[in-house]
């Protein structure tokens, strides 16, 4: 865990960065710093490893003040990303991971089996290990700047705009990479960005900084879409937020319909009983054909099989349990028959939603919201 | 003339030559460190430095036999002072070419500012001290051929032998002489970058 209290940092010129910020940071979670440029953000993250000295208040990281550590000492701790990965030109790729197990003299052996063993845990190819920086990718050069920054498995990462810099393909899959990796390392991570689609994302927490080194709003990325606490978070999170919220709530809360189903062996006359305009037709193994209109249907002799009618294509499907309400919600926009299709992850027909469905789920999983947040106190440490 | 005399005299115009940069490198080096990190010393070092080199090296040579006699020390003095023109600048530009986000994740790392100095910033600054030696080198080699006027052999005995006796072969000798030599440690000085920066390569 990392506390901040009241931790202000004012330059001699009388410029104040940070303004009596208080702020924790729970272990194991990911910690986002978001704000416009100017906001301290930047600042109090490095007045964590003391790359900037706090003038005043006390910053703990596990309980250490880190201003009574040792800072070499303290920030071989920590590790660090940054925006221009600030790789060592004359090391190569395996040396640059090594760098802090060899400042803690580790064998060159130890050292070097290491960083064979990040490489791998970051995506980078093995024959990578003897280049040098510049032979690398904008994208290769920032994992090998978090597979350095987690080489001696620092309890806490410090990741300043770290994926500012690569283009947005590059950046969301190594925004997926940061998750999957956070998901099975479980480090207190404190990154500041000044994306806040980017903070929305990987953040288990957010910290809406405003400018003149004050916090805004300290939440979950869902609270801060749901309730943000003024104006300037409001215009801060920006458009969609309704729609974006969406994304934190999952599809299982949909109740799907089972009615609407037919196999492709019933008859145009079964379809015509249900009433209903359309009709999803499966295959034997559950799986979805496409959708009969009741309007084609009127048109066919009653006993011909559903098989042979003209079917609609079903558009992109959902998974209750792995995709959000905002994925229902999309594939259900982009079917002509208004409705989508949710699917079990072996790709059979669990149900079909409609906008009603749709409805009556975003509201009761915004309800619930609601009620958890108003159960845990007022929201967010605001200053 | 004496061709068998070419082999001496390029030997000991080549110690002439790269044995003050070598010097003025373990002055430069400390030097520039210090100009880098704090920037109000480095005017006046640069003044100094430059003030030397303006001293004609023969007016040095001259005055410093008082001291150290017509020894090989009262051409090397000199021409180590003066390469601390060329190097102290290109340590202080070396030392400031580092790249701010390098020095900061060294930093950041846990390098200590003596770790970093001496396992970061000046492993970086390789390339641009090397390309100061090499003007420091060439420059030494051609202005030791001087201290043969106070009587220092070098290749420069060639061409004050040849004006002597009238006899302008043996002053082109030296000069190709001279050349050559400077090229060779150039070339050597090349090579030793390369080596020692494998990391440049492209």
């Amino acid at each position: 865990m990392i506390t901040f209290d009241r931790v202000t940092k004012r330059y001699p010129d009388g410029t104040v960065a940070v303004d009596a910020l208080s702020l924790e940071i729970p272990a194991g979670q990911t910690m986002v710093l978001v704000g416009p440029s100017g906001c301290g953000k930047t600042t109090s993250l490095r007045m964590i490893n003391r790359l900037i000295e706090p003038t005043e208040g006390t910053i703990l990281v596990d309980g250490q003040d880190v201003l009574k550590a040792h800072p070499a000492i303290l920030r071989r701790g920590i590790g660090y990303v940054i925006q221009q990965t600030g790789l060592f030109p004359h090391r190569t790729i395996e040396d640059n991971i090594a760098t802090v197990p060899l400042l803690n003299k580790w064998s060159k052996a130890k050292a070097r089996a290491r960083s064979r063993e990040l490489m791998a845990l970051v995506g980078l190819d093995e024959n990578m290990a003897k280049r040098y920086p510049h032979q690398l990718s904008g994208g290769q050069q920032q994992r090998v700047g978090v597979a350095r920054a987690l080489a001696a498995d620092p309890p806490v990462l410090l990741m300043d705009e770290p994926f500012s810099a690569v283009d947005p393909i590059v950046r969301a899959s190594l925004q997926d990479e940061l998750i999957r990796l956070q998901g099975e390392l479980h480090k207190t991570i404190v990154m500041v960005t000044h994306d806040v689609e980017e903070a929305i994302k990987v953040g288990d927490l957010v910290a809406v900084f405003r400018p003149g080194g004050h916090l805004a709003q300290v939440d979950s990325p869902e609270r801060l879409l749901g309730a943000p606490v003024d104006d300037y978070v409001t215009d801060f999170v920006g458009f969609d937020r309704g729609i974006r919220r969406l994304s934190f709530f999952g599809a299982e809360g949909l109740d799907l319909d089972s009615e609407a189903i037919l196999g492709e062996s019933a008859t145009v006359a079964d379809a015509r009983t249900l009433g209903l305009p359309w009709v999803l037709v499966i295959d034997a193994e559950r799986r979805p054909r496409g959708w009969a209109a009741a309007a084609e249907l009127a048109s066919l002799p009653a006993d011909s099989r559903l098989a042979d009618a003209p079917l609609a294509p079903i558009g992109h499907t959902f998974r209750p349990g792995h995709d959000s309400l905002r994925s229902a919600l999309d594939a259900t926009v982009l079917s002509r028959t208004e409705r989508a299709v949710g699917v079990a992850p072996d790709g059979t027909v669990l149900g079909v939603t409609t906008y009603e469905r749709l409805r009556t789920a975003i509201r009761a999983a915004e309800e619930k919201a609601d009620a958890e947040a108003a159960a845990d106190g007022p929201a967010g440490a605001v200053q | 003339m004496n061709w068998s005399q070419v082999g001496p005299y390029t030997a000991d115009n080549a110690l002439l030559g790269l044995l003050p940069p070598l010097i003025g490198l373990v002055i430069a080096l400390p030097l520039g460190v210090v100009c880098a990190r704090f920037r109000w010393f480095y005017a006046p070092v640069l003044s100094l430095t430059t003030l030397i080199y303006a001293i004609p090296s023969l007016a040095l040579f001259v005055v410093l036999i008082d001291y150290t006699g017509l020894s090989n020390e009262t051409v090397i003095i000199p021409l180590a002072l003066f390469s601390l023109c060329v190097l102290v600048p290109n340590v202080v530009d070396g030392l400031r070419a580092v790249p701010q986000p390098v020095r900061q994740a060294a930093t950041a790392m846990g390098f200590g500012p003596m770790r970093r100095l001496v396992r970061v910033e000046l492993p970086l600054a390789v390339p641009v001290i090397i390309a100061g030696l090499r003007i420091a080198v060439v420059s030494s080699i051609s202005l030791a051929s001087v201290g043969q006027l106070i009587g220092v052999s070098s290749l420069g005995y060639f061409i004050v032998d040849g004006f002597q006796r009238d006899f302008s072969e043996e002053i082109y000798v030296g000069i190709v002489l001279i050349i050559v030599l400077a090229l060779v440690c150039d070339l050597l000085l090349v090579g030793t970058r390369r080596l020692a920066t494998p990391w440049s390569r492209r």
